[in-house]
């Protein structure tokens, strides 16, 4: 406890709400003819408070369409919460995501450098990593040539290897990928370990996998129809979600 | 008598009142006010705009039908107008609290985000060629075709005569393809970004901006052409040239700012690509594309529409400084560049305000 006092928190959530509109297109015909129609909301996260440790790893768990996602793009700043705040204490946020921003008639080394400064790199810190990028991918020749006459395999090699080289203060998984052939698979699965396990990095995964969450998480956080439904070890919690599927 | 009266004075009111409290479920006395509050503001700008057309006075008792359609039916778009007014300010009034924090934010991206805007733009331009025979020289072939059309049809069907007649045209045609694509560009720019912007945050008017430095790019190479053609016309070249790039400069701004508030309300509105395209297709004959505005339509219309019309008016001074070597009025230059940048502001700050919910509209 003593020790968690000392650190300070990385990411501060504050009773997030976060709705769908569902009817949300106005069309002209509506804005001016029709009567006002009920707008259908959908709560996809209530009420939402935690905070994170810098340096901690976080998990979230829950069922389908509860909410994980959803909140881990708000984290991501990819879309605001209808109230409440989410304060990141001025730290460098990436939601791993891969091929984002991908041309497909580029090369390879075209793209990375595209996908890395949308990530929020400069044009130099990404041709700095560029070549650890490349090493990493293990493509060989293809890096230039243009992305289209990649395999698929390939394609997701390159992905993985610029959002696991570029490295920001938080980072947020959802789903730890691996990707790629049987070998490539076991390099990304360490390397995510290792980015993950790196004390300096603040880390929130969402999951489904009850394994990875209880190997890697301080703490897990269980969110149920938007609601937190628990949040502590990931022993505790972990075992009263399977309980709780288990019915 | 007294019934054409009433429909003449009520009925613009009745209907924006109807079209209000459509929407809105109202106490009866509000709904009350609401209806002479309408009342008293249409009839007195039909009353204001009958006063300017020269009818100083309303005697019912000689006035024409013809009188009487023109006002209920100036009326009704006053009704319409109004209920639209309302309806945008209703939902953006709460933007201006926060201008100043948005020009501060609108700086800070820019420059965060204007080299990732240029390799973008770069991108988009290598892409497109990428795979066609002739390469760049599409960016030339194409507007050249263009122009050969519209110098047949305008030139030798329709007869329209103006002094370098080609290079009259190109320059018409290129600003207008700059702005057009650029417009037509921002409406759908949101939708088209998806996997983009539903993974990433960024500033959306960056994706915009990034199209029109490819856009610009092109328009640049189409003004090559006109250089060449000035050669070939033997033009006299004064140091009016030079006015080239205020105007170029005003182009880029006036388009930007109407591409960034198209760009919010395209993701909201559905049917605004349709509305757009409807509208462009309009304002293409009325700019002036091919043809002198001011000396084709008759006074003082082609005035008018010069003057209220940036892009007539910078396609205009372009000709005139280009091809005619006259020098323009640096005070309308200087103004449409103030509206621009007041435009522009409105745009941006309704997109910092809203862009965060795009990805949950689109």
């Amino acid at each position: 406890m003593e020790k968690s006092e000392e650190a300070k928190n990385a990411v501060e959530v504050t009773d997030v709400c976060i709705n769908y509109k569902l009817l949300n297109n106005i069309t002209v015909r509506r804005a001016l003819f029709k009567k006002r129609e009920e707008e259908e909301i959908f709560e996809a996260v209530k009420n939402v408070t935690f905070s994170v440790k810098e340096g901690g790893i976080l998990g979230i768990i829950g069922k389908n369409g509860s909410g994980k996602s959803t909140l881990l793009r708000a984290i991501a700043g990819i879309f605001s919460p209808n109230s409440g705040s989410i304060d990141l204490k001025g730290h460098s946020v990436s939601l791993m995501a891969l091929g984002i921003g991908f041309k497909d008639n580029l090369s390879g080394r075209e793209n990375i450098i595209l996908s890395g400064m949308l990530l929020g790199f400069s044009e130099k810190e990404v041709i700095d990593k560029i070549e650890s990028i490349i090493d990493f991918a293990e493509i060989g020749s293809f890096i230039d040539k243009p992305v289209r006459t990649y395999s698929s395999g390939m394609h997701s090699k390159l992905a993985f290897s610029i959002t696991a080289m570029l490295e920001t203060d938080i980072m947020l998984v959802d789903e730890v990928l691996s990707v790629g052939d049987e070998k490539f698979r076991r390099k990304s699965l360490s390397k995510m370990k290792e980015l993950i396990g790196d004390r300096n990095r603040t880390v929130i995964i969402v999951s489904h996998s009850i394994e990875t969450l209880r190997e890697m998480c301080d703490e897990v956080l269980w969110l149920h129809d938007g609601r937190i439904k628990g949040m502590g070890e990931p022993n505790d919690i972990l075992e009263q979600y399977v309980e709780f599927m288990a019915k | 008598m007294i019934l054409l009266n009433l429909v003449m004075l009520l009925g613009p009111p009745l209907l924006g009142w109807w079209l209000y409290i459509n929407k809105l479920h109202l106490t009866v006395k509000r709904s009350i006010l609401q209806f002479l509050g309408y009342f008293f503001v249409i009839n007195l700008s039909s009353y204001v705009v009958s006063y300017i057309r020269g009818v100083k006075r309303l005697v019912f008792d000689d006035m024409t039908v013809s009188y009487r359609v023109k006002f209920f039916c100036m009326g009704c778009v006053f009704a319409i107008v109004l209920q639209s007014l309302i309806f945008i300010f209703k939902r953006n009034m709460y933007i201006f609290k926060h201008l100043k924090v948005d020009i501060l934010a609108f700086k800070r991206d820019m420059k965060k985000y204007f080299r990732y805007s240029v390799r973008l733009a770069k991108a988009d331009l290598r892409t497109e060629v990428a795979n066609s025979y002739l390469d760049w020289l599409w960016w030339l072939i194409e507007p050249f075709c263009t122009m050969l059309i519209y110098v047949f049809i305008y030139g030798f069907v329709f007869q329209v005569k103006e002094e370098y007649f080609t290079a009259f045209i190109y320059i018409g045609l290129t600003i207008w393809s700059f702005f057009q694509r650029n417009v037509m560009t921002g409406v759908n720019i949101v939708r088209s970004s998806k996997p983009i912007i539903s993974k990433i945050y960024i500033p959306k008017y960056i994706l915009l901006f990034s199209k029109m430095l490819v856009n610009g790019f092109k328009m640049l190479i189409s003004f090559g052409i006109v250089i060449i053609m000035m050669g070939v016309y033997r033009v006299h070249i004064t140091i009016n040239v030079l006015m080239v790039i205020p105007i170029m400069i005003d182009l880029f701004l006036i388009t930007f700012a109407l591409g960034v508030v198209l760009m919010h309300y395209g993701v909201f509105v559905r049917d605004l690509s349709y509305i757009t395209e409807i509208v462009l297709r309009m304002m293409v004959y009325m700019t002036g594309t091919f043809y002198a505005v001011a000396k084709r339509i008759p006074a003082p219309y082609g005035e008018i529409l010069e003057k209220f019309n940036p892009i007539a008016y910078l396609i205009a001074a372009m000709r005139d400084v280009l091809l005619y070597g006259k020098s323009i009025s640096y005070q309308a230059l200087f103004g449409w560049a103030i509206f621009a940048l007041i435009i522009l502001l409105f745009g941006i700050a309704t997109v910092y305000r809203n862009e965060n919910s795009y990805v949950k509209v689109i």
